[in-house]
C-alpha cells in the first residue's frame, strides 16, 4: 500500500514536466523563422577580431563582419570583399584597394577607407593576439588613405600574395572595423556591443551557450539572409548536436565523419565541405647527425611508407566517402600558382597503394624485414578523425614488415615537443594536417625551410644540401613579383617536397555538417572553408529550395 | 564555539593556499595555452608575441608571485581564452550550475527516500532486490551513456522533452536526471540501512508494543530518526554535484561550471583553471565549514574533539 502511496504522485509529476516539456519542445521546434546552427566550438566567444586566434572565430565573426578580400564563393580561395577589386604596384611594393560605395555599419555609419585603415593597424596592435598580427607586422610598412573608396597599402619588401592574406579564406585580418564606434565606445564597449558591415546584426552573447544575430536588413552583398535570426549554439557533444538536428531544435549541426551514417540514418542531409584540410603524416629531424644511418633518414624507406598505404580504403571506411584523393602537401583543388593538372597526375601515380614496390623499396634499403618506427598518433583540434587515420597507417606499414610504436597523445600534449629542441620527435614520424588554404608557401615556411618551426629539413646551423635549395627556392617563390616566375618557384618548391619525402599527405579532408532538410534548404558551401560564418545569408529556407 | 569556528577557517586557509600552489604547478605540466591558441603555420615570431601578450614569458617564480599577490585581493587573473577577469568569467556560469544542482538534489532525495524505505521496510523481499538492483544500476552507468540514452528516447522517439541547452522547465528535466541518477543509489543504500538501524532500536519497538499503527511507527518515528545521516551528507552531496557536473553538462550543452572546468583543462587556460578550482574549492570548504558547525551546535563532543 505504502508503495502506491509513493509512486503515484511520481508518476503524476513526470507526466506533468513531460507535457510541459512537450510543450517546449514542440514550440522551440516549430520557431521557422531562426536559423540554429549547433557547433563543437564557438572558440573564445569573444566579439572582437583582435581577440581570437584560431578558426572558430569565423563561425562566429564572419555573421557580423565583413573582410576586405572575400571568397571565391564556387571555386574557394579569394575574390571580391569590401574591396572589389585591387592592383599590385609594378614594383611590387605596394597594393591600392577599391572600396564597394554605399557600405554601412549597423549603426548607419559610411564604411571607408579609413576604416581599413584603421582596422590593419589595430590588428596589428600589440594588443592584438590574431593569429596572424605578427605576419601583418612583418609585412606592412605604412597605410596611406587615397580618399574615402581607396587604401594604399605598402608593404615591407615584394610580398606577393599579400592581398590573399587579407581574406578569411587565409586568415582573418582583413576584417573591417568601424573606427568612429570603436573610437567613441572604446574597446570594451566595442566588445560587449560590436556592430559590423556583415549581414548578420549582433543580438547577445550568452557565455559558453549562444550568440544570437538578427539579419541587418536590406540587401547585402555577400547575400541578403533569409532568416530574421541566426542563433550559434555551442553544443560540445556531437550525439546531442545530432540529436538537436533531427529533432529539429536545431537546423545544422557539425560532425565528424564517423557521424555522417547516423546522421543519413536519422533522415538529416550530410553537406561536405570540399578541401578544408590534409591529413599528412612526417618525419622529424631526420636531418640531424644523430639520426644518420637510421631507416627513416631514408628516402626510400619514407616512400616506401607512402607506397604501402592504401588510401582509398582509408576515404572509403574511416572518413565514411567523405574525403577526396590528396594533391601534394597543402596543395588544393583551389591552389594558386601551382600546375594543377601536373599535381593530379602526379598524386594519382606516386601516392598509390603498392605494397610489393614498398617491400621492394625497403630491401634496398637494407630493411627486408621491416624495422622498429615510433610513430605519435594526434588529433589537431577540429579533426578528431586524425587518430582513425593514424591508427589505419599503423595498420598497413605492420603489413610491410614495419613494427610500429604507436604513442597516441592529445594535441596539447604533442604541440610542445613540434617546437623547439623536438627532443622528443627527432627520428620519429607523427601524424599532422594542413588546414586548406589557396597559398601553400607558409605551410612550406613552417614545414620545410630551415627557419620554420617545424624545420623537417635541416635548421640553420645545420642545413643539407635539399634544405638549402628549399630556403632558396622558397625565398624566390613568396618574394616575386613576376607572375610566371613566381608559378615557376611554386611548382619547384612543389617538386622539392614531394621528392624528400618528408611530410605525405593521406587524404583530403573534409568539414562535415548534418542539415535537418525540413529546417533549412539546400545550399552550398565554400569550398576550403569549414565553418559557415561566411554561408549563413546564403541559405535557403526550405521552402526556397527543397533537398533533392 | 568561536574557538572551533576560528580552528576551522584557518584549517580552510591553509587547505586553499596549499591547493593554489598545486594547481599552479599541475596546470602548466601538460601544455601551454599559447600552443593550442596558435594555427598550426604559426611562425616563432607569432608564438613569441602571443607569450608576450599573455604574460606567459616571464619566469615561473615571478608567474606564481603575481598569481599569489592577485589572489589575496581577490583578483585570480585575466582568462587567456576569454579576455576577461577569470573571477568573472566563473560567476557568469555559477548560476547556471546553481539552478541545476538543488533540482538534481531534490530528484534525488525524491527517488532514494521511498526507495531506501521502501527497502528496509520489505527486506529480503522482492522490492528490496530491486531498489538493490536500481542502486547498481545507478552506481556502475556512466552518466555520459545515460544522458545520451535518455535523449535518444525521450528527445528523437518520444519528442517529449528538448534533447540540450538551457530553456524553459523542460529543458531541467534530462540534465537532472542524469545528475541525480549517481547519487539516488548512495542516498538509497544510505536510508535503507539507517532504517533498518533504526527499525530494530528500543524507541521503535517501545512505539510498537504502544500499540502505534505501523504506518506512523515507519513515518513518524523510524524515518525521522533515519534520516539524520542523511541530512548530514546534504552538503557533501551538494558540493560533489557543483563540482562533479562536468560530464552532464558537457553532453546536455549546460553552460555551467562543471564545462568551464573542462575547457580551462583543455585550452590550458591557466588563469581560468586556477579560479575555477580555487572556487569550487571554496564552495567546498564553505559547506562543510557549515556542517561542522551545525554538527558542533548538535552534539557539544565535536567543539572538543
Amino acid at each position: 500500500m505504502r508503495s502506491r502511496v509513493w509512486i503515484a504522485p511520481m508518476i503524476g509529476f513526470i507526466f506533468a514536466l513531460a507535457l510541459v516539456g512537450g510543450i517546449a519542445a514542440r514550440a522551440a521546434a516549430q520557431d521557422k523563422d531562426t536559423l540554429v546552427i549547433a557547433l563543437d566550438t564557438l572558440g573564445a566567444m569573444v566579439m572582437d577580431p583582435i581577440a581570437d586566434t584560431r578558426a572558430p572565430h569565423a563561425h562566429y565573426h564572419a555573421p557580423l563582419w565583413d573582410s576586405l578580400v572575400g571568397f571565391d564563393f564556387d571555386k574557394g580561395g579569394i575574390g571580391p570583399g569590401v574591396a572589389e577589386r585591387w592592383d599590385r604596384a609594378p614594383d611590387g611594393k605596394s597594393w591600392t584597394f577599391y572600396i564597394r560605395k554605399g557600405l554601412k555599419f549597423h549603426n548607419g555609419d559610411p564604411l571607408t577607407a579609413h576604416d581599413v585603415k584603421f582596422s590593419l593597424e589595430r590588428t596589428m596592435s600589440p594588443e592584438s593576439i590574431a593569429s596572424g598580427a605578427a605576419a601583418l607586422r612583418r609585412a606592412i610598412a605604412s597605410i596611406e588613405v587615397m580618399d574615402d573608396h581607396t587604401v594604399r597599402v605598402y608593404t615591407k619588401g615584394i610580398i606577393p600574395h599579400f592581398a590573399a592574406s587579407l581574406s578569411r579564406a587565409v586568415f582573418m585580418e582583413g576584417t573591417v572595423m568601424p573606427k568612429k564606434y570603436i573610437e567613441a565606445v572604446g574597446a570594451k564597449g566595442f566588445r560587449e556591443k560590436p556592430i559590423g558591415s556583415g549581414p548578420w546584426k549582433f543580438v547577445r552573447l550568452v557565455p559558453g551557450d549562444r550568440i544570437e544575430f538578427e539579419a541587418a536588413g536590406g540587401t547585402h552583398w555577400r547575400g541578403t539572409p533569409q532568416f530574421k535570426k541566426l542563433h550559434l549554439l555551442l553544443v560540445p557533444e556531437q550525439s546531442t548536436r545530432i540529436a538537436m538536428v533531427r529533432t529539429g531544435e536545431a537546423g545544422i549541426a557539425s560532425i565528424g565523419p564517423e557521424a555522417i551514417k547516423e546522421a543519413q540514418a536519422g533522415g538529416m542531409k550530410v553537406v561536405s565541405v570540399p578541401g578544408t584540410m590534409q591529413a599528412v603524416f612526417q618525419f622529424w629531424g631526420t636531418y640531424r647527425p644523430e639520426v644518420k644511418g637510421t631507416p627513416l633518414a631514408d628516402v626510400r624507406v619514407r616512400e616506401a611508407l607512402s607506397l604501402a598505404v592504401d588510401r582509398q580504403q582509408i576515404i572509403d571506411h574511416v572518413m565514411a566517402k567523405q574525403a577526396r584523393w590528396p594533391l601534394p602537401f597543402t596543395t588544393y583543388r583551389y591552389s594558386i600558382d601551382l600546375d594543377l593538372p601536373r599535381w593530379e597526375a602526379w598524386s594519382k601515380k606516386a601516392l598509390r597503394y603498392d605494397p610489393a614496390r614498398a617491400k621492394q623499396l625497403l630491401a634496398e634499403a637494407g630493411h627486408p624485414n621491416g624495422f622498429k618506427m615510433v610513430f605519435w598518433n594526434t588529433a589537431l583540434p577540429g579533426t578528431p578523425f586524425m587518430v582513425q587515420i593514424g591508427e589505419a597507417l599503423a595498420g598497413f606499414w605492420e603489413k610491410i614488415g614495419v613494427k610500429v610504436e604507436m604513442k597516441t597523445v592529445e594535441w596539447g600534449v604533442f604541440d610542445p615537443m613540434s617546437r623547439g629542441e623536438q627532443k622528443g620527435l627527432v627520428g620519429t614520424a607523427s601524424m599532422y594536417r594542413t588546414a586548406g588554404r589557396p597559398e601553400p608557401s607558409p605551410r612550406y615556411q613552417t614545414t620545410l625551410t630551415s627557419t620554420g618551426v617545424q624545420h623537417l629539413l635541416g635548421e640553420p646551423k645545420e642545413c643539407p644540401a635539399l634544405c638549402q635549395e628549399m630556403d632558396k627556392v622558397y625565398e624566390s617563390a613568396v618574394s616575386e613579383n613576376n607572375d610566371a616566375k613566381r608559378a615557376q618557384a611554386m611548382n619547384k618548391m612543389t617538386e622539392l617536397g614531394v621528392n624528400s619525402w618528408m611530410v605525405i599527405p593521406v587524404i583530403e579532408g573534409m568539414g562535415y555538417w548534418a542539415v535537418n532538410p525540413k529546417r533549412v534548404g539546400q545550399f552550398k558551401p565554400i569550398p576550403g572553408r569549414h565553418e559557415f560564418g561566411d554561408v549563413t545569408e546564403r541559405m535557403p529556407r526550405p521552402e526556397q529550395k527543397p533537398w533533392n | 564555539m568561536q574557538r572551533f569556528i576560528l580552528r576551522r577557517l584557518l584549517q580552510s586557509l591553509v587547505v586553499l593556499v596549499v591547493l593554489a600552489l598545486v594547481v599552479f604547478a599541475l596546470a602548466r605540466v601538460t601544455g601551454n595555452p599559447a600552443d593550442l591558441l596558435l594555427p598550426e603555420d604559426a611562425t616563432r615570431d607569432d608564438r613569441e608575441h602571443l607569450l608576450k601578450a599573455l604574460g606567459l614569458d616571464r619566469p615561473l617564480h615571478e608567474q606564481l608571485g603575481r598569481f599569489l599577490k592577485g589572489a589575496v585581493t581577490g583578483d585570480l587573473g585575466t582568462s587567456i581564452r576569454y579576455r576577461k577577469p577569470a573571477v568573472e568569467v566563473f560567476f557568469e556560469r555559477l548560476p547556471n550550475t546553481l539552478t541545476l544542482v538543488p533540482i538534481a538534489l531534490f530528484g534525488a532525495v525524491l527517488v532514494a527516500i521511498p526507495l531506501g524505505l521502501l527497502a528496509a521496510v520489505y527486506r529480503g523481499t522482492w522490492i528490496d532486490r530491486i531498489s538493490g538492483g536500481i542502486a547498481v544500476l545507478g552506481i556502475a552507468t556512466p552518466s555520459f551513456w545515460l544522458g545520451i540514452v535518455l535523449i535518444y528516447i525521450f528527445s528523437i522517439q518520444l519528442g517529449w522533452l528538448p534533447s540540450a541547452r538551457m530553456g524553459g522547465p523542460a529543458h531541467y528535466i534530462l540534465p537532472t536526471i542524469t545528475l541525480s541518477a549517481f547519487l539516488v543509489a548512495g542516498m538509497m543504500r544510505l536510508v535503507r540501512s539507517s532504517v533498518l538501524e533504526v527499525l530494530d532500536s528500543e524507541f521503535v519497538k517501545l512505539a510498537r508494543i504502544k500499540g502505534l499503527s505501523q504506518t506512523v511507527v515507519i513515518w513518524k518515528h523510524c524515518l525521522r530518526n533515519a534520516l539524520i545521516p542523511v541530512v548530514t551528507l546534504f552538503g557533501v552531496f551538494f558540493a560533489l554535484l557543483v563540482t562533479g557536473a562536468i560530464v552532464t553538462e558537457t553532453v546536455f550543452a549546460w553552460p555551467g561550471v562543471g564545462r568551464l572546468t573542462y575547457e580551462a583543462v583543455i585550452f590550458r587556460d591557466y588563469p581560468l583553471l586556477q579560479a575555477v578550482i580555487l572556487m569550487k574549492a571554496i564552495i567546498v570548504l564553505g559547506v562543510n565549514l557549515c556542517v561542522d558547525i551545525l554538527y558542533a551546535y548538535l552534539d557539544p563532543r565535536v567543539r572538543y574533539a
